[in-house]
């Protein structure tokens, strides 16, 4: 085939771009495959972005990306970026295109009113921090057999490229920000944020900042040798030193350990061996170790010996994240609720189910010694020591993390019935209406495929919670008012007000008296509207989720953990979202924080009125309201707006 | 133009006013950028989902509901209403783009020249039982089929072709096949191998249909750009995996029969009046090398063969289907418009790909395809959405297409093969 060969791949590309650029607009689509083909075949080439970019300026006028997601720049998110370059077929084609005019419009090489160069560079510094892998590539026999060989190689290249036309640094700066961003909400599973630390890790030799430089180190070593000592010795030869440390010495050792883990929230192998170490020789140093507060220090006192029994049970190189769970327990006291210590004991030897002990074994590697029961123990260890860093991981099943979150946190004893129920008897049950529902009965939740990410108290409730809440909602669909109303107070417990309100009329699907709902919000939350009454336990509230463009993705559960005024005064929503990815564009300026705003870790905050133009539906108690006709006009008024500019252009407004 | 005699009655096919449009009746987008191309006035006449685009684009456009499935009869009523409309717009001629829109165009034909006999000659082609018997009347070799109005039908067709070929007493009987009257491709279609087959491949929403005796061999369909009675350019497409893929030009086993393949279509242009337009026949080249007629189109042919053509023969169809379509196309305008069909480089397939399950979430293309020398390109996306609609008939929507252009006529048809079994999607 001779015209193939002796026309250079840059000649055919560039000639299926004039072909485009010729064709009528509404005949373009027909084009785009030769061009797209044409594309392909120069990234195959040794320095074929770079061929790319000559012609990135002409990528949208001729209609690479026309009637596709790629046409508006503003609207693309780079966390779906590695996700279309793993597709296959033509969509990491056009994704890599995308990218390189992104980068030409970083460089001001092309412009567009509604992506500033500024905002190209934003876009495309993150896209490479969460694919620091693709740009630091693993040669293994693994990573090869996976995909294909050819499309893995043009990614690598086109990241290759944006390293070399963007700084590695500003790209280092999105990651420890990612970083910083996890670490905050001190979540149980730290999968993801070991996975970026390990990444991170590659960017140390390539001259970033030294202020980012300081930040990796830091968190690599949390997460491996905190000190001088552990980094010189395996877990084995470190127990052995540590017998040979004086009490100073030690003390010191036990003080970089602590604060390495307060610091981060990570927890070293190396800690757990000092912990079982100090709990069976030194325990007066275990308070040091655990870096306790008074509070914290006095529980330990008050249970030793339980406290000894959990550290013995629960605290191993494999499960090393509940040396902070153990700490956090402490301080938060829960051994001293009188259901606690025999709910913890009776785990400790309790008869699991064989599916139940398979999911617990599986969810760490073989070859530790480690027993299902040391796994279930030093998860319920975690969830009870942070009870807003229990997450949904990649399960659509928000409302379930938030049950297992606020028993931990108001009513321990009720968690520690229910984790035997499911894991000993393989059964939840629920009293409903004078009905009970049992979680055996049942057959279908809202997950089908339940995705093991989890902590091993969500793995093991998850599939029975689930599958109740799903029932409930069968059982009430058609009373005519959003389910929610009569399914959160019977699945989460009476610790639910059973006054309700929801922006969306169920029986039309609109928007009907959004400011009646909006005053109704104001009354009984606002302190300075609801005569003072202060939230006592979490409001399990719905959301709406939107994109930094402001447009609907979906409804999400979250819960409201209390209401205060900020360092300026201003109060804020202080809350607990479930799917520990706090810190987001919703759009319209709207972003929650989950640190700098007096967080606690795990909570997300948005000011009062930002996070009411997100809210979709709320419980409230009817004899704690305040006057509605009192909140301003104005306040009301600028909330409808920026609710019907968002979220609201998918439904219909009723004015009654 | 009537005259009384015996034999199918002719119909004037003639002829246009000077400066008027064409209706384009569907949307084809390289229909509308050919018509563009060789500056002839249009509007195109689709559904309304398609309006915004119009709109967008600046298309001249009239948004139609062709309702669903309507009897002829009803065509014919319904297109008082739209005929009116686009006689407002100065149109006196329509040209289908698809299957569905035939009778809708011959209805318009009729009622813009006065010419009952229009709408008919649109149904000849629409009722595969009339166009059969049309074209068995007109010399062209068919296979033996009726009209079944129900299974027991079927039944009794299968028994006396059997029969007839004496093969009662054989373990294998031989197969027939059941066609709606009026789909096109695959859809519709069942093949009987056995009297079991008719109950359990058969239900009620099949019928009324064509029952047809089973024809071997090779199938290939031909375009024929007709001017004048004429044919001006004929392609041959050779079927390499029926409702997968096909190849253009054809390999030379079938390349080497054009002669006899031209005075066959030449017969199906007589037989059934054609003067303007592309006709789509589809013939069965049995082991003898006797041409039997299948069925034919007239309109545009589906499944890129028209790209296949534009690689090959390097014109562009679409244009030559529009010139060839309109009465008023000069001499002149036809001249050197097509090139010579016995002289095509290289060929050209496509290769339709299908999702093979439910929930799809990635594209799988194997390496060794795409670094073929003979591979064009692809047009595989990952769908917007993962779960796939399975109930649909034929083969279901087709997701996407591979391209195959190469020199050597066998080493395409094998690419075209290969991957009948492979699942483009994971």
């Amino acid at each position: 085939m001779g015209t193939k060969a002796e026309k250079s791949k840059e000649k055919q590309f560039e000639e299926a771009l004039e072909m485009m650029e010729a064709a009528f607009p509404y005949a373009k689509e027909m084009y785009q495959a030769d061009a797209l083909q044409a594309a392909a075949r120069v990234m195959d080439e040794e320095d074929g972005m770079q061929t790319l970019y000559k012609y990135a300026d002409r990528f949208e006028e001729a209609g690479l990306f026309l009637n596709g997601p790629w046409a508006e720049p503003s609207k693309l998110l780079p966390h779906l970026v590695q996700g279309s370059l793993r597709a296959g077929g033509m969509t990491p084609i056009v994704e890599i295109l995308s990218d390189v005019r992104m980068l030409a419009l970083a460089k001001g090489d092309h412009k567009r009113e509604e992506m500033s160069a500024e905002e190209a560079k934003r876009f495309l510094h993150e896209v490479m921090a969460l694919n620091i892998d693709t740009l630091f590539p693993e040669e293994t026999e693994a990573a090869r057999i996976e995909g294909n060989e050819k499309e893995k190689k043009r990614a690598e290249r086109l990241f290759q490229f944006l390293a070399n036309e963007l700084s590695l640094e500003a790209a280092s700066g999105a990651l420890v920000r990612e970083i910083d961003d996890l670490v905050a909400q001190r979540p149980i599973m730290v999968n993801r944020t070991v996975k970026m630390i390990e990444d991170a890790k590659q960017l140390l030799d390539s001259g970033i900042d030294s202020k980012e430089k300081k930040a990796i180190e830091l968190y690599a070593r949390a997460i491996s040798h905190p000190t001088e000592l552990s980094r010189d010795h395996g877990f084995k030869e470190y127990k052995e030193t540590l017998r040979k440390l004086g009490n100073k010495d030690l003390k010191q050792e036990a003080e970089m350990f602590a604060k390495s883990m307060r610091d981060t929230g990570l927890v070293s192998g190396h800690h757990t061996i000092l912990i079982r170490y100090l709990n069976r020789k030194k325990p007066e140093v275990l308070p040091t170790a655990l870096g306790l507060n008074a509070k914290g220090k006095a529980n330990l006192e008050e249970h030793f010996s339980i406290v000894n029994k959990l550290i013995n049970v629960a605290i191993h190189p494999a499960l090393k994240q509940t040396v902070y769970g153990l700490a956090c327990m402490l301080e938060r006291g829960v051994l001293s609720s009188a259901p606690v210590i025999p709910g913890l004991n009776r785990l400790i030897e309790l008869d699991l189910q064989p599916d139940v002990r398979k999911v617990l074994l599986s969810s760490i590697n073989g070859n530790e010694g480690i027993t299902a029961n040391d796994i279930l123990v030093a998860g319920t260890i975690c969830v009870l020591g942070q009870p807003l860093g229990v997450g949904q991981g990649m399960n659509p099943t928000c409302q379930t993390a938030r049950g297992i979150s606020l028993w931990s946190l108001h009513a321990p004893g009720y968690l520690l019935e229910l984790i035997p129920r499911a894991a000993r008897d393989g059964d939840v049950d629920v009293m409903f209406e004078g009905q009970m529902i049992h979680s055996k009965e049942l057959r279908k939740g809202l997950v089908e495929d339940l995705h093991e990410e989890l902590d091993p108290v969500s793995l093991v409730l998850v599939p029975h919670l689930d599958k109740i809440y799903g029932e409930l909602v069968r059982l009430v669909k058609f009373r005519g008012e959003d389910v929610h109303k009569w399914v959160n107070p019977a699945f989460y417990g009476d610790w639910v007000s059973n006054g309700f309100s929801s922006a969306i009329d169920p029986m039309t699907g609109s928007v009907a008296d959004y400011t009646g709902f909006v005053r109704l919000f104001y009354s009984t939350h606002h302190p300075d509207y609801n005569e003072g009454y202060e939230l006592i336990y979490p409001n399990p509230v719905g959301i709406f989720i939107t994109t930094p463009t402001g447009d609907l993705l979906g409804l999400h559960a979250v819960s409201i953990q209390r209401i205060a005024k900020d360092k300026n005064g201003e109060y804020r929503v202080y809350f607990y979202n479930p799917n520990n990815d706090g810190a987001q564009d919703w759009g319209q300026g709207i972003e929650p924080t989950v640190s700098g705003n007096k967080e606690i870790p795990g909570e997300s905050s948005l000011p009062f009125h930002e996070f009411t133009a997100r809210l979709y539906a709320f419980h409230y108690n009817p004899y704690e309201q305040g006057d509605a006709f009192a909140v301003d006009d104005e306040t009301v008024r600028d909330i409808e707006q920026v609710a019907k500019e968002s979220w609201g252009k998918t439904y219909t407004w009723v004015e009654i | 133009m009537y005259k009384l005699r015996s034999g199918p009655v002719s119909v004037n096919h003639n002829k246009r006013k000077e400066n008027t449009k064409i209706a384009l009746i569907g949307w084809g987008l390289p229909s509308m950028e050919a018509m563009q191309r060789v500056n002839r006035d249009f509007i195109v006449v689709s559904l309304p989902e398609f309006e915004p685009y119009a709109k967008k684009h600046e298309i001249p456009f009239i948004a139609w509901d062709f309702g669903k499935e309507p009897t002829y009869e009803e065509v014919y009523e319904r297109s008082a209403k739209l005929h009116d409309r686009l006689r407002e717009m100065n149109v006196d001629h329509a040209v289908p783009i698809f299957e569905e829109t035939v009778e809708w165009a011959g209805a318009l034909n009729t009622r813009f020249r006065e010419e009952p006999g229009l709408f008919d000659h649109a149904i000849l082609f629409r009722d595969k039982a009339m166009m059969k018997r049309r074209a068995h009347m007109g010399g062209l070799n068919v296979g033996v089929f009726e009209e079944a109005g129900n299974r027991e039908d079927v039944r009794r067709f299968f028994k006396r072709i059997n029969q007839a070929q004496l093969r009662r007493h054989q373990k294998e009987a031989d197969p027939v096949h059941v066609k709606a009257f009026n789909k096109a491709g695959a859809s519709g279609h069942r093949m009987i191998m056995s009297e079991e087959d008719i109950d359990k491949k058969l239900s009620d929403s099949h019928f009324p249909s064509l029952v047809e005796s089973h024809l071997p061999g090779l199938e290939i369909s031909c375009e024929a750009f007709v001017h004048n009675g004429k044919v001006q350019f004929l392609n041959v497409t050779e079927y390499i995996v029926f409702g997968y893929s096909m190849m253009v030009p054809p390999t030379k086993r079938v390349e080497k029969l054009r002669p006899q393949i031209r005075e066959e279509v030449q017969k199906v242009v007589d037989a059934f009046n054609i003067e303007y337009g592309v006709i789509h026949p589809e013939f069965f080249i049995a082991d003898d090398q006797k041409l039997y007629f299948g069925e034919v189109a007239y309109r545009l042919p589906g499944g890129h063969i028209f790209d296949l053509m534009k690689k090959t023969y390097g014109f562009d169809p679409y244009q030559a289907h529009l010139l060839c379509c309109d009465p008023n196309t000069t001499k002149e305008e036809l001249e050197g418009l097509f090139p010579d069909e016995t002289k095509a480089n290289g060929h050209a397939g496509s290769f339709l790909v299908y999702p093979k399950k439910n929930f799809i979430s990635k594209v799988n293309v194997p390496q060794e395809l795409e670094d073929h020398d003979y591979f064009e390109k692809h047009t595989l996306f990952k769908p917007a959405v993962n779960k796939i609609d399975s109930n649909q008939e034929g083969y279901g929507n087709h997701l996407g297409t591979v391209f195959f252009y190469g020199e050597d006529d066998e080493t395409v048809k094998q690419l075209l093969q290969d991957y009948v079994d492979h699942d483009f999607f994971q």
